[in-house]
């Protein structure tokens, strides 16, 4: 089938397998590096890209389901000050994912700060719910990280956004 | 070339567009959430003759609406957008089995319709309904038309959790829930079913106290890709109890349960046994509590 859609930021027409797996469309036919694996839908959780703004897992969404999409992957989202917030919560804990996980984590994080950012409650009194965030964060199976870690790095991101948003 | 041997995609607006599309198409592959498809190994690259309905423009089947006795829910209704729609109009044990599912990326992707009728495994939707008296509009596609037919939820399986509708294609359009809930509702999930299915559990457990008696009590254990357990004998028995029951009686009981499981479902391990019996003697437990207390 033939598929427009955008991928960051550049105008593309495909011509892939109407079932094809976006993951395996940013492996193979638009060469993204940052996209290491394709699991078949096992849920490793080392595909995620942003799909409209919103997170997905690569494997799990098929090319049709992608007309006239804007698809950001983690080789655009990383030059935007959105990623500077985690980047710097990965300073400050001195501690990051390792290279197999570290876009696919950056962007699991991105995805918890826009539902963060997007409840009332959490934006504007900071409050949290540490077992829901730490329920999103397992999606991710890479091993290189403690998931208390993570949460650790995911509100400390938390505070710089909201700062940020704040001072804007 | 990769192109030209793609599955052709039909993406109806109506379910009367869906109606003249069954009546072109042979055997099509209808698509929901496509979790469960495209966790398939084989799935990718499909057949090239195989068509495809997605069912993801369909408006009629993304609704929920709620009367003064049910709430009907449209199976393209993902788990994520049934989440946020609020305790009016959802179980607390559909609320707790729907927030089970891992993380808040995947429930935006799967449907009410797809987790209901993924013919394999039973998971937390189809477990929790099964205590909640639910029942699935089903139309089946039968000499050149849909019959509709209203079917409990807890019927669409086989003792094994697999899809029995297998004969003739259909389409799942809602599902309808009651609003007679019990007052003591609880759904426990131990361990990933996707990533641990040989450790994990799935246990709903529906029970309406009547004063000091225990009614229409509902139990339903799920084992992925081994077993959709429920017993009507074991709710009939349930149900005859006057509370606080006997420490003794939990025991008798909770022992007789896992024997009758275990009779049933040869598949399922000793250890997913020994943690249902604990799941399932601890509401006991707790219903005693409550009611003591």
């Amino acid at each position: 089938m033939k598929l427009e859609c955008t991928i960051d930021s550049k105008s593309l027409t495909l011509h892939v397998n109407s079932t094809k797996p976006l993951s395996l469309m940013l492996i193979e036919d638009v060469g993204v590096k940052s996209m290491l694996s394709h699991c078949q839908g096992n849920a490793c959780g080392n595909c995620i890209v942003l799909v409209n703004d919103v997170a997905v897992l690569s494997c799990i969404v098929p090319a049709f389901r992608l007309k006239d999409a804007k698809i950001r992957t983690f080789e655009t989202f990383h030059r935007t000050r959105l990623c500077r917030d985690i980047e710097r919560a990965y300073r400050t804990s001195g501690n990051k994912p390792c290279p197999d996980c570290y876009a696919s984590k950056t962007l699991l994080i991105e995805s918890i700060l826009i539902e963060l950012m997007s409840s009332t409650r959490s934006r504007e009194e900071g409050m949290v719910d540490e077992k829901a965030i730490m329920q999103e964060l397992s999606l991710n199976t890479c091993p290189c990280m403690d998931v208390t870690e993570l949460l650790e790095i995911t509100i400390q991101a938390f505070e710089y956004r909201r700062r940020r948003r704040g001072s804007n | 070339m990769e192109a030209t041997r793609s599955p052709m995609i039909h993406q109806p607006r109506t379910l009367n567009e869906l109606s003249l599309l069954f009546q072109r198409i042979e055997n099509p592959l209808l698509w929901a959430g496509g979790t469960h498809l495209m966790s398939k190994s084989d799935f990718y690259p499909s057949p090239p003759n195989r068509q495809i309905i997605d069912l993801a423009e369909i408006e009629e089947l993304k609704r929920i609406s709620r009367t003064d006795r049910y709430v009907d829910i449209g199976s393209m209704v993902t788990t994520s957008s049934l989440l946020s729609a609020g305790k009016l109009v959802l179980p607390s044990i559909l609320k707790s089995a729907l927030g089970s599912i891992v993380n808040h990326i995947t429930r935006r992707q799967i449907t009410i319709g797809g987790a209901v009728c993924e013919p394999e495994s039973r998971m937390a939707f189809s477990t929790a309904l099964a205590v909640l008296d639910a029942q699935a509009e089903i139309r089946r596609w039968e000499e050149g038309r849909f019959a509709s037919a209203w079917i409990p939820v807890n019927r669409l399986y086989d003792k094994n959790g697999s899809l029995l509708l297998r004969d003739a294609p259909f389409v799942l359009t809602k599902i309808r829930l009651g609003l007679e809930w019990g007052d003591f509702q609880r759904f426990v999930l131990i361990d990933n079913p996707i990533r641990k299915p040989d450790t994990a559990i799935l246990v709903a457990f529906q029970a309406t106290r009547n004063q000091t008696a225990l009614t229409k009590v509902r139990f339903s254990a799920s084992f992925p890709r081994k077993a959709f357990y429920i017993s009507p004998e074991l709710e009939n028995q349930l149900s005859l109890l006057n509370l606080p029951i006997h420490p003794d009686r939990v025991n008798t009981i909770s022992y007789e349960m896992v024997h009758d499981l275990m009779n049933r479902h040869e598949s399922i391990t000793e250890f997913q046994a020994e943690r249902t019996r604990r799941v399932f003697e601890s509401f006991l437990h707790e219903l005693n509590i409550q009611t003591l207390s």
